[in-house]
């Protein structure tokens, strides 16, 4: 490619752009409302699987010891099922602490509980066993309810089955919004291209009858396809990012229970990854379309 | 310069457009294809600059095989070639200077070289005052003019026109044929689709007949031979 060509193609692009103002718009508009819905449904998924980890992380097994064991039984018993695989933290929430606990939630004075229980405190030893995988909670479980010195074991039996289930459910919806809005960007923008392509296929036409090679006809287009999808990608990349902030911070302060991802890595990532596949989606796109005319 | 042997073509939709046609032009020659509508004359100007192959035969121009041409070949040939339609095919988005300047920016000219050489191709052909205007500013015989200028700008060794008259009244026509004769006396070899029976007649050149895809009458200082 020579200078002389390199210094006509950038101007023919300039000019293709100018000429043909409304389709460019047009072009930047299909690439930007493509992206920001591609945008919008990406945070979607974030949120979506960040929802089932904050539902599956407070999975635990409740582990109830023999009323019959000292304390030092009761620590033996957890460093040996800190010992497991898959084993994430165990934590001892001794009898004592479980009356004084019990105590705050009957919000009363706890002084005379004991009294009032009988004269005996009714609760046993727990570990607090947590999974490193919640899918292995109820192999886990039933692993440990059978070591010796443990009296049962309880971690929402049927609830935790439903629950995966859910959030499984919950992250395959969020990739499938992703995977659709995708496909329907690509879509949107390859018509748009093949408009252009076609409103100037005469052009292209007579360029290769006086002897321009391919390469020549096709940079002007995949230029403007990459420039027009750069636009929409800014574009798109600035209302997603301003709008979920807004939705965000909407949410945090009416909704607050719901767990909502404010990450700027991922503001970063998706504002980037909208730029390239706006450049990408439009270059790609203009080559496609033209390679029909382009054929001898 | 031109050599066709044997050659068919088919049609993707069964036409058989080509049957068996054995021609050969000689470097300068001035050739008439005439023939009713549907014969094969526009196939065989399509063979030249290689708009199409052949199904069968050989097609051979300058001694360079077209059928075994590869693709990326062929713009290098056709900046050999040049071509001039019925219908001009101007670009109407740009000027009279620009669409003629467009046959040499497009294989990377230098833009003073591109300037000067329009300039002098738009004053061959009559058109240095024109060279701001837009086609649809211009008459017929100005818009030929332009596709003639684009044309010859590359100075091809070969200049192929279909029925370059067929849109413009006699007077104009004849301001072509002047133009065409001019470029052919310059050594350019010119092969016209025609069907202007006058202009035939009285131009007295080779005239190659073309009737249902074969060649059904080739000779020296012909006539249009069919009547009215």
């Amino acid at each position: 490619m020579t200078l002389n060509s390199t210094r006509y193609i950038l101007r023919e692009t300039v000019h293709s752009m100018k000429r043909n103002p409304w389709l460019s718009i047009a072009s930047v508009l299909t690439v930007m409302v493509s992206l920001v819905i591609l945008g919008f449904s990406v945070f979607f998924l974030a949120n979506a699987s960040n929802m089932a980890k904050s539902f599956e992380s407070q999975l635990e097994i409740a582990t109830f010891v023999q009323t019959s064991a000292t304390s030092a039984q009761v620590q033996a018993l957890q460093s040996q099922i800190q010992g497991m695989p898959g084993v994430a933290s165990v934590t001892i929430v001794t009898k004592e602490q479980a009356l004084i606990d019990f105590g705050k939630t009957m919000g009363g004075s706890q002084g005379n509980l004991v009294t009032d229980l009988g004269g005996t405190n009714p609760f046993p030893d727990k570990l607090t066993v947590k999974a490193t995988d919640p899918q292995k909670v109820k192999a886990l479980a039933d692993a440990v309810s059978v070591l010796p010195g443990v009296d049962k074991v309880r971690y929402g039996q049927g609830y935790v089955d439903k629950l995966l289930i859910f959030t499984q459910w919950l992250r395959w919806i969020g990739l499938g919004v992703v995977v659709a809005f995708g496909i329907a960007a690509i879509v949107l923008i390859s018509i748009n291209v093949k408009m252009n392509v076609f409103s100037r296929r005469r052009e292209i036409q007579i360029m290769k009858l006086v002897g321009a090679s391919n390469g020549f006809i096709r940079w002007p287009f995949l230029i403007e396809g990459l420039a027009l999808g750069l636009v929409g990608g800014a574009l798109a990349a600035t209302i997603v990012g301003m709008g979920y902030n807004w939705l965000a911070n909407y949410i945090l302060s009416t909704l607050t229970f719901l767990p909502v991802v404010q990450n700027g890595v991922l503001f970063r990532q998706v504002t980037v990854g909208l730029l390239l596949v706006g450049m990408v989606m439009g270059a790609i796109g203009s080559g496609l379309s033209l390679q029909k005319f382009l054929r001898a | 310069m031109i050599q066709l042997r044997n050659v068919s073509k088919i049609y993707p939709n069964g036409a058989r457009a080509l049957v068996d046609v054995n021609l050969k032009i000689g470097k300068g020659e001035f050739v008439f294809l005439v023939g009713p509508s549907g014969a094969g004359k526009s196939t065989i100007i399509k063979l030249f600059y290689r708009d199409e192959t052949p199904t069968r035969g050989q097609v051979q121009i300058n001694s360079k095989n077209l059928v075994r041409m590869k693709d990326r070949e062929v713009p290098y040939l056709r900046r050999g070639i040049g071509v001039i339609f019925q219908d001009f095919k101007l670009l109407p988005n740009k000027t009279v200077f620009e669409n003629v300047a467009f046959a040499l920016e497009v294989i990377g000219v230098s833009r003073s070289e591109v300037k000067n050489r329009t300039l002098v191709t738009l004053e061959l052909v009559g058109l240095a005052s024109k060279e701001k205007s837009f086609p649809h500013e211009l008459s017929g015989g100005e818009q030929q003019r332009v596709c003639v200028a684009r044309a010859i700008i590359n100075n091809p060794a070969l200049l192929v026109a279909d029925e370059p008259t067929g849109n413009l009244d006699p007077e104009t026509a004849w301001e072509i044929m002047d133009l065409l004769y001019n470029i052919n006396k310059r050594g350019t070899t010119v092969v016209m689709a025609t069907h202007a029976r006058n202009i035939v007649d009285k131009m007295q050149k080779r005239v190659i007949a073309i009737e249902n895809g074969r060649v059904a009458r080739d000779e020296e200082k012909g006539g249009y031979g069919y009547d009215a």
